[in-house]
């Protein structure tokens, strides 16, 4: 209990705020509401017996104020018992009280408070402490200051001044704000690792021997004698660090092998493409992502060299002009099995695809994407490469919706039997033709992508998986096929896009061996469709990831139905799905994008408890 | 460390044993995460007649003792998130990363993935 102060000598009256002369005037006498309301309380509870007044005049202490604190000094022994069982009895419910156990749990970690009475008696005396807007002693350097919403309690339970407050701030700040800042980083680092799929708990022990390389990646001299598997992950791990620099890629150029694979080039100079093929000249599958810096001039030091290759991946290298490629493609493109070409802006069009199904007669992959100059009629020239198994495009040039739809028809027509892999695109103009031609021509697919579409029709898709002679397929994805209206969003008259009808053909053509499921934007398939696809009797065994972002009729009991048909599901993504509130995700499975601040809650289990993530 | 539960078939611990002698004994159920392992001690292979004990020919004492740790660790933290990672010395990260590769302490890999990129 902090002694009573002696009033000092109050300094001259200010007036502060919006205040009535009332006020005011009572205030000089050491009168105010608040006090008056305290003084109650204070006896009620009979914690504190004398009350000193708010203030006194410039010397004197006010008359009331003795009286008021004499007789508490004074007080019969039965009224001091009486004044300390309910001082007990307010400790008590104190307590009890959902307050005091959350500050416990907080002080819990501090040691702050070890004793729970002294906790309790803490929060006590704090609720005795004066209101805002009344005048107090600092409980530190005992000067006379006025209570405020924002005046802290110091050590010892009682106020503290803006000075002594501004101090125990600096002391304790940059503790508290180091703690928060970490326990802030851990839930982030926790969801970036949910959204790469990776369960919350101890990770592997690979992961973390990676990690720590990574960590120490500028003491090692090399990798020595481990597997290329392993190189390869750990390249990707240090790419994703962005820590591939030209003296690290070192470690990866290692002479003799075949495979060269550098996941973030964007650190590298032209220069150390070219030490590439000199030092590993056997190299026959070359991939490089964000590689600005290989332009013309690696290109003719390439086409001077002897390297022959046979899987050619190049992202971002937008500087090698349309020349260099016709020439590559003319000089090596009888080697290559696999071409890759990712956002090569103005250049590779139509003449450069003339030049492949003229020179790479043994080509099975084509990948050309985020690609602005191919139009429909570089669509003819691949019509002409019988070889392909693999084929993905991604354009981005306008046509027209007709001719694209006739020459991509065309296209799936000549070389569709032999796919195994078919994927187009952001090719906005296409339409339900296509889809029709590869009902008829495709029997071979495994993994086909159809994106951002809004022109296929629900019925289209309908058709295209009823009585299919594909096998079941094993990736499909068909995100933003959708009807697109900014005038009445929610009407969809023709039917545009993957709807109910589509969606269930294609569960009931592939749901067997389905593993990864994109439907994302989708908005039509509507909840009946859902919950008669993952009906009780219902499994998918091989459904291991599944995106049903942006659908809006998906509720938790689709979600919970969804964990109940495919057993072996290990992401769910919800993003925007509003009607998902509060659903129990099962052990070992993760579902991401719940639209509230809590997370996923996993559910309970017979060994432990539940938990929210 | 204690020597090996001496009764045959399945007892609660299993021991594993470096290339140069070092024995490590750890709950069965804490090993069992790394596959090689587990196909070790359920399979037909000698390891599952003599009483339980894995000989590592190419792992030395001082890798596996951090592969023992890494167990216990793993097992300690099976039901928690937030779980402190576990420190590596550096001078002794690839050959720990070779001998996890070897053990495969938790298969991750995804079929799918490798399309995905196709």
């Amino acid at each position: 209990m902090p002694p009573p102060a002696a009033a000092p000598p109050r300094p001259a009256r200010q007036i502060r705020g919006p205040q009535s002369a009332l006020t005011d005037f009572l205030a000089s006498q050491g009168i105010n509401a608040n006090q008056i309301r305290q003084d109650a309380d204070a006896r009620r509870a009979a914690a504190r017996a004398s009350m000193q007044t708010a203030g006194g005049d410039d010397d004197a202490p006010s008359p009331e104020a003795e009286p008021e604190a004499a007789p508490a000094r004074k007080e019969t022994k039965a009224q001091a018992a009486k004044r300390k069982k309910e001082e007990e009895k307010a400790i008590a419910k104190i307590k009890a009280s959902k307050q005091f156990q959350r500050r416990r749990k907080q002080y819990g970690s501090d040691d702050d408070v070890t004793d729970e009475d002294d906790a309790a008696r803490a929060i006590f005396e704090e609720s005795m402490a004066p209101l805002p807007g009344q005048m107090e002693n600092c409980e530190i350097c005992e000067k006379r200051f006025s209570v405020t919403a924002y005046s802290r309690t110091g050590p010892g339970g009682g106020l503290l001044c803006p000075k002594c407050s501004k101090d125990l701030d600096k002391e304790e700040g940059s503790a508290k704000k180091k703690r928060k800042i970490a326990a802030g980083k851990a839930r982030r680092q926790l969801q970036s690792n949910l959204l790469d799929g990776i369960y919350p708990g101890a990770k592997d022990l690979m992961t973390l021997c990676i990690e720590t390389l990574a960590k120490n990646v500028h003491n090692a001299d090399s990798l020595g004698d481990i597997s290329d598997e392993l190189v390869d992950k750990i390249a990707a791990i240090l790419s994703k660090k962005r820590l591939m620099t030209p003296e690290t890629l070192y470690l990866f150029l290692r002479p003799g092998s075949q495979t060269v694979t550098v996941y973030d080039a964007a650190k590298l100079s032209s220069d150390d493409f070219i030490r590439i093929f000199q030092i590993v000249p056997t190299v026959k599958h070359l991939r490089l992502r964000d590689a600005i810096q290989f332009k013309n001039k690696v290109m003719d030091h390439l086409l001077g060299t002897t390297v022959e290759l046979e899987t050619l991946s190049l992202h971002g290298s937008n500087l090698i002009d349309d020349e260099r490629w016709n020439r590559y493609l003319t000089e090596k493109g009888s080697h290559l099995r696999a071409l890759k070409v990712y956002h090569t802006d103005g250049h590779f069009g139509d003449e450069q695809l003339e030049m492949v199904a003229k020179h790479c007669p043994n080509l099975q992959r084509l990948k050309v994407c985020h690609n602005q100059k191919v139009t429909v009629d570089g669509i003819e020239h691949i019509s002409k490469m019988e070889g392909l198994s693999h084929l993905s495009l991604e354009l981005y040039k306008q046509m027209d919706g007709f001719v694209g739809t006739v020459n991509c028809a065309s296209m799936i027509g000549s070389i569709g039997p032999p796919l195994r892999t078919l994927s187009l695109a952001t090719i906005h103009y296409l339409t339900d033709g296509v889809l029709e031609a590869i009902h008829e021509n495709c029997q071979n697919l495994s993994k086909l992508r159809l994106t951002d579409n809004s022109f296929f029709t629900d019925a289209g898709f309908a058709k295209l998986f009823t009585g299919w002679l594909n096998p079941p397929l094993v990736f499909l994805d068909l995100h933003k096929c959708r009807h697109i209206d900014a005038a009445e969003p929610r009407e969809n008259p023709n039917k545009i896009g993957l709807g109910s009808a589509g969606f269930e053909a294609l569960m009931a053509h592939s749901g067997s061996a389905l593993k990864y499921l994109n439907v994302h934007s989708c908005r039509h398939i509507s909840r009946e469709a859902f919950e008669k696809v993952f009906a009780k009797d219902k499994t998918y065994p091989e459904m291991q990831e599944m995106n049903i972002s942006f659908c809006q009729s998906v509720n938790d009991f689709v979600v919970g139905s969804i964990f109940r048909s495919c057993p072996n599901l290990k992401t769910l993504k919800v993003f925007g799905n509003f009607g998902v509130r509060d659903v129990g995700v099962p052990k070992g499975k993760i579902l991401i994008g719940v639209p509230n601040a809590l997370g996923m809650q996993i559910e309970g289990t017979e060994e432990d408890e539940g938990r929210v993530i | 460390m204690a020597s090996s539960s001496q009764k045959q078939g399945s007892s609660k611990y299993v021991t594993l044993i470096s290339s140069d002698g070092f024995e490590f004994v750890v709950l069965r159920e804490a090993a069992c995460i790394s596959k090689a392992i587990k196909k070790m001690l359920a399979g037909s292979f000698l390891e599952s007649k003599r009483g339980d004990r894995c000989h590592f020919e190419e792992i030395n004492g001082i890798v596996l003792e951090k592969v023992a740790e890494y167990f216990c660790y793993n097992y300690k933290n099976r039901n928690r998130e937030d779980v402190p990672d576990m420190d590596i010395p550096p001078e002794l990260c690839l050959e720990l990363l070779m001998a996890a590769d070897y053990l495969d302490s938790e298969c991750k890999k995804k079929s799918y993935i490798s399309l995905n990129y196709c």
